[in-house]
């Protein structure tokens, strides 16, 4: 302790006799009693929030990191939205269906059931059917005989446009109905 | 025109003929965020017998006593009744919903169908995709897009709502042309597919019988004259395989002889598979959020639809998928106040550097 106030004292020795010549003492004085002043008086807080939350400016690696994490987010935010606005894009010029009631075409069906029924050389799958296979046969023939005499028919309609647009018009409301079914 | 006389006189003689029991049926899946699927079926039938309205055994997905059941009826102006079932289950997850399929005892019993879900989180909005998957049919078999093209490919996959709204709407003879030519290259198809799964499975039956000579390579190599004897009269076709002429043509005399029973084991198995008992009905889906992906048909309130034939699963997996997303708002809030902060410290900094 004692060392210490020795050269506290040998310090202020030099000082004194060291003295700076001086024009304004006054208003150097004056000065530092200002600026003294200043740094007691309390900060507003607002600076000493902005202070706090941005900190982090002054710490490059920080800075770097957390400039390149928005960058990245701004870019993924872009690439994400713009996939799913080009697949609603896709979407949007697809077919939009106005009757939701599905209907069934059996017509269709049978015929398709029929065309591989024949494909597989009249072969009747091995399960339990309601129907043999000489029914079958004797099914398909109706529908072939069917067929060969309605071609007839048909060319009589064909030849005659007032009675084809009439049988059209028909079938025409005949699937109207079952469409409403 | 010869097309629709030949359709209607199938389905008047075919429905004198056959009763069928099944009723048309519309299944539709409410996919809930969480996982857990609201099923609901509706089904109609005109079927008068309340014994065979409506049974288990005829119904097209599983059904049975724990749905909640609503019964009901329509009368058209004709006086006709349309009798109808609703039925409502919850279920927790896709596993209940794909042991329900596993343990299924309806009309579609014999065909493998699983459900799908999985739940993507991508930050600021969270993906679902949900799908009804029906597994193929034939091994062997060639895939429909190889025979139709995009335009056909649409059309053979679309609901017969819209078939019979285009073909008497305002393009009618452009669709009818478009429906010859979708039939005409799909019974083809199934020629095709036919051939080639007899191959296929008697390669299979004759693979490790000693010196047979009998390759897949080679059968395959002669598929294309095969299928043009198919295709040409069923009834010569029948007895030209009876008679054992086909065969010998494709495998040889000897062949023939000492392959007659594995080839008509793998015609039979071929017929099994191609005449595969499946009941016809609707799929419907509704998904959480805002619909971004789908394979199926839209209507105007979002909802998808997908009709289910034989025909769509025969060679390849049937597949009926939607996805779709949920905004995740607080993700979209969290971003936006990051990105705030971390622009506002980029000003400070250059005001106090300033």
């Amino acid at each position: 302790m004692e060392q210490e106030s020795e050269k506290y004292k040998k310090v202020l020795e030099i000082l004194r006799n060291s003295q700076p010549v001086l024009d304004s003492t006054d208003d150097i004085e004056n000065e530092v009693i200002k600026r003294i002043s200043k740094i007691n008086e309390p900060r507003p807080n607002l600076l000493n929030l902005i202070d706090f939350l941005f900190g982090w400016v002054y710490i490059g690696w920080v800075r770097n990191g957390l400039i390149t994490a928005s960058v990245i987010l701004v870019m993924f935010f872009i690439w994400q939205q713009s996939i799913i606005l080009k697949r609603i894009d896709l979407l949007s010029r697809q077919a939009i269906i106005e009757n939701v009631e599905t209907i069934s075409n059996p017509a269709s069906e049978v015929e398709r059931g029929i065309m591989m029924y024949k494909l597989s050389g009249r072969r009747l799958p091995s399960r339990n059917l309601t129907i043999s296979e000489k029914q079958m046969n004797q099914l398909l023939d109706s529908v072939n005989e069917l067929q060969t005499k309605y071609k007839d028919l048909i060319k009589l309609i064909e030849d005659d446009p007032e009675l084809k647009s009439s049988i059209e018009k028909k079938l025409k409301e005949h699937n109207q109905k079952k469409t409403k079914i | 025109m010869r097309t629709k006389s030949f359709k209607f006189i199938v389905s008047l003689i075919i429905l004198l003929a056959v009763s069928c029991d099944e009723p048309e049926t519309v299944v539709t899946n409410y996919v809930h965020p969480d996982g857990s699927v609201t099923r609901k079926i509706k089904m109609k039938s005109i079927d008068g017998d309340i014994n065979k309205r409506f049974k288990k055994s005829d119904i097209q997905v599983p059904f049975d006593h724990t749905w909640t059941i609503r019964d009901s009826f329509e009368l058209d102006k004709k006086g006709d009744t349309t009798w109808i079932k609703q039925a409502v289950k919850e279920f927790r997850n896709i596993d209940e919903l794909n042991l329900a399929y596993k343990t299924d005892s309806g009309a579609n019993r014999n065909f493998s169908r699983e459900t799908g879900f999985k739940k993507r989180f991508r930050w600021f909005n969270t993906e679902f995709r949900f799908s009804e998957r029906i597994d193929k049919e034939l091994s062997f078999g060639y895939p429909v897009n190889r025979f139709l093209n995009r335009e056909e490919l649409l059309y053979f996959y679309s609901p017969e709502s819209l078939k019979n709204d285009k073909e008497n709407g305002a393009d009618s003879l452009k669709y009818k042309a478009l429906s010859d030519s979708v039939k005409h290259k799909t019974d083809n198809w199934t020629a095709k597919n036919l051939v080639s799964e007899w191959i296929g499975e008697f390669a299979k039956l004759t693979k490790d019988k000693a010196d047979s000579g009998i390759s897949l390579k080679y059968l395959k190599s002669r598929e294309d004259e095969f299928v043009r004897i198919v295709e040409i009269d069923d009834k010569q076709l029948d007895s030209l395989w009876k008679n054992g002429i086909v065969l010998k043509e494709f495998v040889g005399e000897a062949n023939a002889l000492k392959f007659k029973s594995e080839a008509d084991s793998a015609l039979s198995l071929t017929t099994n598979k191609l005449l595969a008992e499946f009941h016809d009905y609707s799929v419907r889906i509704v998904m959480p959020g805002k619909l971004i992906g789908t394979n199926g048909f839209i209507d105007s309130s979002q909802v998808l639809l997908w009709p289910v034939k034989s025909d769509y699963f025969m060679t390849e997996p049937y597949e009926m998928w939607a996805e779709s997303k949920v905004t995740n708002m607080w993700a979209w809030i969290a971003s936006g106040l990051f990105l705030i902060f971390v622009l506002t410290g980029v000003i400070v900094r250059i005001i106090k550097k300033g």
